[in-house]
């Protein structure tokens, strides 16, 4: 078993000052953890899981297994010689060969007697839920089925380190939902460090013990799943993680580190926010709030809101969603946000509502320009 | 598990590990491709310009002379006609096939793949037995048993197009009618629903997104026709109708002129590049607009009884395209003495004589078919390694590389034979008349076919195959062995197929660079049809085609299912 050290990491594609696909990454996935690199495509977070792999050779910089170096700009260990496991996006699945013949491919290679491959192999397959498969063709099987024999061919060698490239892209949504349980408690019973690839947002929360958002080849965050939804480093990054509102507002004179906290004035209404960062009073900032932190209620009807003390807007539009709502609002001063709140709670489009934010829950940017980076 | 170890440093990223099983495979094509191709061709430039000094002499020559000039015009009129008939023949035909409910469509489908493989010498000689003008079969039964002299002479441009367009017509055919295939029916429907006719529709719709394929097409059959050193020499000769290629052959004779043969084949060359340089750029302006993907097939245009006409009319093309040359070839085979009363005249002599006491003509038999199967062996091999090279690798110059491959498509048969000639006659290891030159000039000509056959395969092959592999432990000659060769195998044997048929038949090289020890089959048609040995010629003709029907059999048998014969060339 093995933790993964990636210091400085760089990939130029064409010349060096156009395309970066990775660059300055630095990055400690630590033995036995599920770490998920996340971002939209062309983010560089499959780059960096080839690079990884050895698929690819790096400008800059080093990727470390334990206390070898193996990659650098002058060296790189050829992925048949790095011991680890990989899952392709398109399966990858070899069509010529039997699920078994898929599967016990490595351990030929790895010269494992007949009789004991036979055994790991029919182990694994069960393990992926496969068992009496092993005679099939790939093309007589479905592509969950298929997806299971890439798993099974990486896990039956037993590897330090699994790669998972967009494992679950191509499946439908329930069967999603049914493999990525299956995976987590994969990891969870073999120990092998995960390095999992994807774009959904949802399922790197769902899966992760660690997650780094990547954008434009840059690290932008490295932190639990809790970590990256509510305290998003910065605003890619909480634009990233969910649907996020971003309410301009200014930094109040009163506010310091004795109340333990920011307050910031939306719509010239006092908010509270967390600290981090510093920021001088007065200074424009933007107020980062999921929509299930915004909490509505009835209005009373005395008056606009920076009258009241208090933050209210007027119901634009609205989407029943199921199991929530969600409305479309306008503040007084014309900033659009949304919200989600239990159906229970109904307003109707055209009602006044009276907005309360979580503190706890967002977060605050700097909005000069530039600022985002 | 972590079989971690470190690959010595090296200088080229994009090849790592360079002295291995890989750099050694990449390494040796890439140096057959410029043995083969390359040198070939730069010391034909050279000797073009070069006799003691640079000089621009025998291209003076080459465009001075009344000969010159004269098997020039020919060459130009011979393919502007082919082209121009391909298009009238393939064009309905493809129409037919894809877009109407004409029946027996399989016939016309046999009658373009065997118009395509039967190499066109044949079909001359056939219709020269025909229609010679004293002796031809045709003649003499219609002025003797019919009593009307209408005197058909094959020895004409116009037989020579006639027989040359029996051979061409299938380029244009297999691309018009994969064009109308591949035409999305949703935008003849979308025309439709916008009031357009059917005849509207099919002139500005339809006929526009295929007319690049068509021409495409057309551009092929022209410079495989002015490329036949076999037709042109069996028909044109005897009508002294001198073209290119047999200007070329002619300039070898004592006291051989290397520079001006030389001058005329780069001409050649230039005439040929720039047909498929267009050829190309037709075929690339196609991709834009058609091959939608996946919709709706085209409806078919339901003929009435006009199908019955259009039938008549497919008929007749397999009738004159197939049927009468190979029924006259397997008649005359089988004849004493070709002329009419057929039946009274019956023997095996001439395949006892071509099989078993002629030793000529066994031992070009043997020769052919060890030569085939080398070549198509080595072309694929080698079309495997260029390919992968440019697919699979970021090795620096790999598209060079392919484009060197692609050379030899501009080389019509007798220039790769005087460039070889040019080449290896300045080397000091003596290859003339040797079996290895032949061999240099099939790899060299037809590498293009077994690079195209492979590039194809292998595109099909996502790399994360490879990759799965190799992640697993796999070195690079185990995921060749287990993974890619084994995927690609229908691919490659189609390739095969594709360049065992035309060495097996290949007459415009062999002619320049064969001994009587080295001698094939083709020339040794060629030759005994010289002498006059008619019968035997006939004979030996169907000797060659049993030999690529058996061919073409035993390929699709170790091939599997999916080996068909490729459309396009």
């Amino acid at each position: 078993m093995a933790g993964i050290q990636i210091n400085n990491l760089s990939k130029f594609y064409g010349s060096k000052e156009g395309g970066a696909a990775v660059s300055g990454l630095n990055l400690d996935i630590k033995d036995n953890q599920f770490v998920t690199l996340l971002g939209p495509s062309g983010c560089g977070k499959t780059t960096t899981l080839r690079l990884i792999a050895g698929y690819v050779t790096p400008d800059a910089g080093t990727i470390r297994v334990g206390d070898r170096v193996v990659s650098s700009a002058d060296a790189v260990a050829p992925p048949d010689k790095r011991g680890m496991g990989m899952v392709f996006q398109n399966y990858a699945v070899w069509p010529h060969k039997t699920v078994f013949e898929n599967v016990v491919f490595g351990l030929k290679l790895r010269k494992v007697p007949a009789v004991e491959a036979r055994r790991k192999v029919l182990d694994t397959l069960a393990m992926v839920n496969l068992a009496g498969l092993e005679n099939r063709l790939p093309n007589e099987l479905s592509g969950g089925q298929q997806q299971r024999v890439a798993l099974a061919r990486s896990l039956v060698v037993e590897p330090g380190i699994l790669l998972l490239d967009e494992p679950l892209s191509n499946l439908d949504a329930k069967l999603r939902e049914k493999m990525r349980v299956e995976l987590k408690q994969l990891q969870r019973r073999t120990g092998i460090t995960f390095v999992y690839v994807t774009h959904d947002q949802a399922e790197a929360l769902a899966l992760s013990d660690q997650i780094a958002v990547m954008h434009g080849g840059e690290l932008q965050q490295y932190g639990s799943p809790d970590d990256v939804y509510r305290r998003p480093a910065n605003k890619i990054v909480a634009d990233f993680m969910g649907i996020v509102n971003f309410l301009p507002g200014t930094v109040e004179p009163a506010s310091g580190a004795a109340a333990g906290g920011l307050v910031v004035a939306v719509d010239g209404v006092p908010v509270p926010a967390p600290v981090h960062g510093t920021f001088a009073p007065g200074q424009p900032v933007d107020l980062a709030v999921r929509p299930e932190s915004v909490r509505l209620a009835g209005y009373g009807g005395e008056g606009r809101g920076a009258e009241a003390g208090r933050l209210s807007a007027v119901v634009t539009d609205m989407t029943y969603l199921g199991n929530l709502v969600e409305y479309w609002l306008q503040l007084d001063s014309g900033t659009a946000l949304r919200a989600q709140t239990h159906p229970l709670e109904r307003f109707s489009i055209g009602d006044r509502v009276g907005l309360s934010i979580d503190a706890a829950d967002c977060s605050v940017f700097p909005r000069a320009a530039g600022a985002a980076h | 598990m972590a079989l971690l170890t470190l690959a010595p440093p090296s200088r080229a990223p994009a090849l790592p590990r360079w002295l291995g099983l890989e750099g050694l495979v990449i390494g040796g094509a890439i140096l057959a491709l410029i043995v083969l191709v390359v040198l070939p061709v730069l010391s034909l430039v050279a000797a073009s310009v070069w006799d003691k000094g640079l000089t621009g002499g025998f291209f003076v020559s080459a465009l001075g002379s009344t000969a010159n000039l004269r098997a020039l015009g020919n060459s130009l009129i011979l393919g502007a006609w082919t082209g121009l008939l391909s298009i009238a023949i393939g064009v309905p035909l493809a129409w037919a096939v894809s877009r109407t409910n004409v029946p027996a469509k399989g016939l016309i489908q046999l009658t373009a793949t065997l118009s395509y493989l039967s190499p066109p010498f044949l079909t001359a000689i056939a219709f020269v037995n025909l229609f010679s003008p004293n002796a031809g079969v045709a003649n003499v039964f219609l002025r003797e048993v019919v009593g009307i002299d209408l005197g058909f002479n094959i020895f004409t441009m116009s037989g020579l197009v006639f027989v040359t367009v029996l051979h061409t017509f299938p380029f244009v055919y297999l691309l018009a009618s994969s064009a109308l295939q591949s035409v999305d029916a949703s935008y003849e429907e979308a025309a439709q629903i916008l009031g357009a006719s059917k005849l509207r529709t099919a002139l500005t719709i339809t006929l526009p997104l295929v007319a690049p394929a068509v021409l495409s097409g057309t551009l092929l059959a022209f410079v495989n026709a002015i490329a036949l050193f076999g037709s042109q020499a069996i028909i044109g000769l005897p009508g002294r109708i001198v073209t290119l290629p047999t200007r070329i052959y002619a300039l070898f004779d004592y006291p051989p002129q290397y520079g001006v043969a030389s001058a005329l084949s780069l001409l050649f060359i230039a005439i040929t590049v720039i047909a498929l340089y267009l050829q190309r750029a037709f075929l690339a302006r196609r991709s834009y607009v058609t091959l939608a993907g996946k919709g709706a097939r085209p409806q078919l245009m339901d003929l009435g009884p006009w199908r019955w006409v259009l039938f008549a009319a497919c008929v007749v093309a397999f009738f004159i395209a197939i049927l009468l040359p190979y029924g006259t070839l397997i008649a005359v085979s089988f004849s004493k003495s070709w002329g009419l009363g057929f039946w009274q005249n019956l023997t095996l002599e001439n395949y006892r004589f071509i099989l078993v006491d002629y030793d000529v003509t066994r031992r070009a038999i043997l020769n052919s078919l060890m030569l085939a199967t080398i070549a198509a062996t080595v072309c694929v091999v080698l079309g495997t390694v260029i390919s992968w090279i440019d697919i699979r690798t970021r090795l620096p110059g790999r598209k060079l590389l392919d484009y060197a491959a692609l050379i030899p498509l501009g080389l019509p048969g007798i220039v790769m034979a005087v460039a070889l000639l040019q080449f290896w006659l300045k080397m000091p290891v003596a290859l003339y008349g040797t079996f290895a030159i032949l061999l240099l000039a099939y790899v060299g000509r037809y590498v293009p076919l077994g690079v195209r056959a492979a590039n194809s395969s292998l595109r099909q092959i996502d790399p994360s195959l490879e990759e799965a592999a190799q992640i697993l432990g796999a070195s690079w000659g185990t995921r060749m062995k287990e993974i890619t060769l084994p995927l690609i195998r229908p691919g490659l044997f189609a390739g095969w197929l594709l360049v065992f048929v035309p060495v097996i038949q290949e007459l415009s090289a062999s002619i320049l660079l064969f001994s009587s020890e080295s001698i094939t089959l083709a020339v040794a048609v060629y030759n005994l049809y010289e002498t006059g040995y008619t019968e035997p010629v006939a004979a030996l003709a169907i000797v060659n085609m049993i030999i690529i029907a058996v061919a073409i059999g035993i390929a699709r048998q170790f091939g599997g299912s999916r080996i068909g014969l490729k459309t396009g060339s």
